[in-house]
């Protein structure tokens, strides 16, 4: 009998203990160990940020499904690693800590033959002084809550400019190392299109800010594409989208200070600037969430294991950026310290970013961290799963399966605009999502017919389908698994 | 400014070219996606 604790439910925990309890029989256990009651669809939180799709679509109970499903649920979180045990335990544990019910703020030890840390991204908003979702005219979709937040903030600013009142909308990246532009770029065309349908567009400044050097850069160094009949830059395509939509842009601007109204940054010229807002939502930079681990003598060996993030089978030796290569990104996600312990998803520590590094004057760095999309998070914590699921039927390490973000593509259907006969989706597929410049030398690294970029009503469309399907597939309806991640 | 001429957006947003285009959006990126995915060490 195996005992596989998993913690986090978010896109990636989630489909790794799905896969878990379909794949195992009942004599393994299955626990999941995740502080949020809730399984939440993060994408369809840019509807929520807008008014259109209330949280309650997006989210669904994990409890009643786990227990219908034979996973365990603990809900707590986890707060360090003994992946020795110790003394009195000779089995490895994580140390977790109840957040709610009777057993709140009690700590359990919680032992596993395997681990899958898949606790994703701590939203590190600490790092930008005043950077506080709800405070200060800033907001954040990072999460359902806050996504109803900057709604509130959203309608508010609305209808004063209802009133008359012009406004100043800032969307865009609030650390200097952010990531997640595509989010943040998905929210500003959906806000920009809800002006219109309220009537208010003329009466509002809406400008993106942004770490990137380029536009569309999305933290992957931009990417050649197939746009129709035509091959495009990701630039050329999101700038003729903004100025269509009369959206204006700050580049390589790490926002580092948040007033009430006044988000301030440095460029990379080495300038300090402000610039005055009435509406923000900023995605803030993600970080590790600070785990510690001991080995059985309770000594620290948290460098062992965590990099910020996870260390997994990346190879993280320094190098500059001309020397970085495909094959230092991982591929079976396991740590190589402890064989039994895997990171997919945003969890594990990438070897590097994947958009060129880039520093002012004074020495700031700014520019993109890598970004893992849900599909990417999906399609590594299925891997997982299934080498754990292999190596317990075969009683030995099997670690066949591999996805490297090298070797993997994905979908970034972004929404520009909800509605079912005038909403707009921007499509845009990266194969691979790392650039292979060896491989693919002259198309920036990426194959050009699996990389591409459509603009239309069918984008929304498809990004709709997806949310349903999405959540069909998390709820473990019948054939969910046939949904591929 | 206005970049997206007048036959393009209405093409963008066009109900029976974008059903079409729908189809033909989901097989790409299913292809793409569920294409397969592997390691990169031992292939180059
Ligand atoms: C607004 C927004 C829109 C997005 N849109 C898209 C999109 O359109 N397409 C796309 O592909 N991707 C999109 N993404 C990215 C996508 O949401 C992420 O890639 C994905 O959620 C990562 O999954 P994950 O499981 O690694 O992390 P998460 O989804 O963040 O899950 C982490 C889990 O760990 C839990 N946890 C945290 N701390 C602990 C702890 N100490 N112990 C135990 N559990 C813990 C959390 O509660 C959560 O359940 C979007 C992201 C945002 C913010």
């Amino acid at each position: 009998m195996s005992k596989i604790v998993v913690l986090g439910a978010g896109i990636s925990g989630h489909v790794a203990a799905s896969h878990l309890r379909r794949k195992l029989s009942k004599e393994h256990e299955v626990i999941v160990v995740s502080p949020n009651s809730n399984y939440q669809w993060i994408p369809s939180n840019i509807w929520v940020g807008i008014g259109r799709m209330p949280s309650k679509k997006i989210l669904f109970p994990l409890a009643p499904l786990y227990k219908k499903k034979g996973i365990d649920f603990k809900q707590a979180k986890a707060i360090s690693f003994h992946p020795e045990g110790d003394e009195k335990e000779s089995k490895p544990y994580v140390v977790a800590e109840y957040v709610t019910g009777d057993k709140q703020g009690t700590q359990e030890k919680v032992t596993y033959d395997y681990l899958i840390n898949a606790t994703g991204p701590k939203l590190n908003f600490e790092a930008t002084n005043g950077l506080i979702p709800g405070k200060n005219k800033t907001y954040s979709v990072c999460t359902y809550t806050h996504a109803e937040h900057a709604w509130n903030g959203l309608n508010k600013v609305i209808q004063e400019m209802k009133q008359g009142k012009k406004a100043k909308i800032l969307i865009g990246t609030g650390h200097a190392k952010a990531t997640c532009q595509g989010a943040a770029f998905e929210y500003i065309l959906n806000v920009e299109q809800e002006l219109r349908r309220h009537k208010v567009r003329d009466m509002a400044e809406v400008t993106w800010i942004s770490n990137e050097y380029k536009l569309g850069d999305f933290g992957m160094d931009g990417m050649l594409m197939s746009y129709g009949s035509i091959t495009m830059k990701s630039s050329e395509m999101v700038e003729m989208i903004f100025e269509d939509r009369d959206i204006k842009w700050i580049l390589g601007a790490g926002v580092n200070k948040i007033e009430d109204g006044i988000a301030h940054y440095e460029n990379l010229e080495g300038e300090t600037k402000t610039i005055l807002y009435d509406f923000a939502m900023l995605i803030p930079s993600f970080s590790g969430h600070g785990f510690k681990a001991f080995d059985k003598n309770n000594q620290d060996i948290t460098d062992r294991l965590f990099k910020g993030f996870m260390i997994v089978d990346a190879d993280y030796t320094p190098r500059p950026y001309e020397e970085w290569t495909v094959q230092d990104w991982p591929e079976t996600y396991q740590n190589p310290s402890y064989k039994n312990i895997f990171a997919p998803g945003i969890a594990f520590a990438p070897p590097h970013t994947i958009s060129k590094p880039r520093k002012n004057k004074n020495g700031t760095e700014i520019f993109p961290s890598p970004p893992r999309t849900g599909m990417p998070s999906g399609i590594t914590a299925k891997l997982v799963a299934d080498n754990i699921i292999d190596s317990i039927k075969s009683g030995k390490e099997s670690l066949k399966h591999k996805g490297s973000m090298g070797n993997m593509g994905a979908a970034c259907i972004a929404s520009a605009g909800y509605g079912l006969l005038d909403g707009s989706g921007i499509s845009i597929t990266t194969f691979p999502i790392i650039p292979d410049y060896k491989k693919y030398s002259d198309t920036q690294g990426r194959h050009l017919g699996k990389t591409f970029g459509s603009i239309g009503l069918a984008g929304h469309w498809l990004k709709l389908a997806l949310h349903y399907a999405f959540i069909y597939k998390a709820k473990m309806k019948p054939f969910w698994w046939l949904i591929p991640e | 400014m206005r970049r997206i001429s007048p036959i393009q957006r209405f093409k963008m947003m066009n109900p029976i070219i974008q059903l079409f285009k729908f189809f033909i959006l989901s097989i790409k990126v299913m292809v793409i996606v569920a294409g397969g995915h592997g390691g990169t060490r031992k292939a180059n």
